[in-house]
């Protein structure tokens, strides 16, 4: 299921008499909580009063070889500014929705409480679950494992990386919300034969450094090793 | 059992369910009175029950109820009431999966977010055994299953 967060419009709203009596309950991801489907409208509005459209595995496969068709190599440059876009605008969108369910401000929250929060949406809307390990930080670098991408699982074994969405959802997210330029490359792909996708968040330096091993033919494996010994090529 | 009835009106469609695919609601028919039974005892002796989980958990660890300088008995005590209301809910309509798909995944994640997986993992265990003494054998085996299920998914590191 795909969202449009920036599409929202105020006449659209989630009224589930769930929801109406308990506006504030936090634990509203369940299927029949998150949707609420309209069928007079037309509309499926989620608990955030986002508006969701269902698309099949056809569509994404669409998107992604006929995006190749149009622009060549370019594509996975064009999916990555599209989810950098999705994940500046979707940072704003969280920012208001969280503050009013939470009554707190999201700067004065505990970090990771705050980030699983921003992806459950993603999670009820299919976008897959995540783990995110926030061991490097300070070191200027995280990674976030996605399990049942909805591309890679879509495309299947193409022997390459190919959510290039979600890098860019996660650099523009991350981006907001740090308030600094951050980058973000995925180092394993479901696509690539492997059990669940990785990516790599961090500077400009950083992915850099992390795209030319990838090319080399290093692992995810290699090239966390690689960054935690500082190396930079 | 609202999972079940879902998925049966699902697969029958058009056709009368088998003596097999109706097995479950005969199951739990029998089972009703004690549910709600079981039910009516937990909830006239929830506060106890927290309490003496609390108690013995202190007892074992007092460090569980603390994050770094912070006294998180009351946080604790909403988590686990919350918890323990939900799960006397999911035993009543035998409806373990939606308490896993509507609470548990997302409670997961949560905990994990604060570091609480030991505490949570305590918490369930005591509370399996505190809860045995408010019940019946009978009662605490309908119950039982769950507390491990929270056990398990919201007590693994």
């Amino acid at each position: 299921m795909a969202n449009s967060t920036w599409g929202s419009t105020p006449e659209l709203l989630h009224q589930s008499s769930a929801k109406l009596k308990n506006p504030k309950k936090h634990n509203h991801y369940g299927f029949k909580d998150f949707f609420q489907f309209d069928p007079n409208r037309g509309t499926i509005v989620d608990w955030n009063n986002s508006q969701n459209v269902l698309t099949t595995e056809d569509f994404i496969i669409g998107l992604v070889e006929g995006l190749e068709e149009e622009v060549g190599e370019a594509s996975a440059a064009t999916m990555y500014t599209i989810g950098c876009d999705w994940g500046q605008k979707d940072a704003f969108f969280f920012e208001k929705w969280f503050e009013k369910e939470y009554d707190r401000p999201m700067r004065q929250t505990n970090l990771l409480f705050l980030l699983e929060t921003w992806w459950w949406p993603f999670t009820a809307q299919g976008w897959g679950r995540w783990e995110i390990d926030l061991g490097d930080r300070k070191q200027g670098f995280m990674f976030i494992n996605i399990f049942d991408s909805a591309v890679a699982r879509t495309l299947g074994d193409v022997g390459k990386p190919v959510c290039f969405l979600y890098a860019g959802l996660f650099a523009g997210f991350f981006t907001e919300l740090v308030k600094k330029q951050l980058s973000c490359i995925e180092i394993q792909c479901y696509s690539m034969g492997e059990t669940y996708c990785k990516f790599l968040l961090g500077g400009q330096d950083r992915i850099d450094a992390a795209s030319f091993w990838l090319n080399e033919g290093a692992t995810a494996r290699d090239i966390e090793k690689r960054l935690r010994s500082g190396e930079l090529r | 059992m609202l999972s079940q009835i879902q998925r049966l009106s699902q697969e029958t469609e058009g056709r009368y369910a088998s003596d097999e695919e109706l097995r479950f609601l005969v199951e739990y028919a029998r089972s009703f009175e004690l549910r709600v039974q079981t039910y009516q005892k937990i909830q006239a002796a929830e506060a106890q029950i927290l309490q003496q989980v609390q108690a013995k958990m202190r007892s074992l660890d007092p460090t569980l109820f603390r994050s770094g300088n912070d006294d998180i008995t009351n946080k604790w005590k909403r988590d686990t009431l919350r918890t323990l209301r939900y799960s006397a809910a999911a035993m009543l309509i035998d409806d373990p999966e939606a308490l896993r798909e509507r609470f548990l995944f997302w409670f997961q994640t949560i905990m994990r977010a604060f570091g609480a997986q030991k505490s949570c993992g305590v918490t369930y265990t005591v509370m399996q055994e505190v809860i045995k003494q408010h019940l019946t054998t009978s009662e605490a085996s309908l119950i039982l299953p769950i507390l491990e299920v929270n056990r398990r998914m919201l007590g693994t590191v």
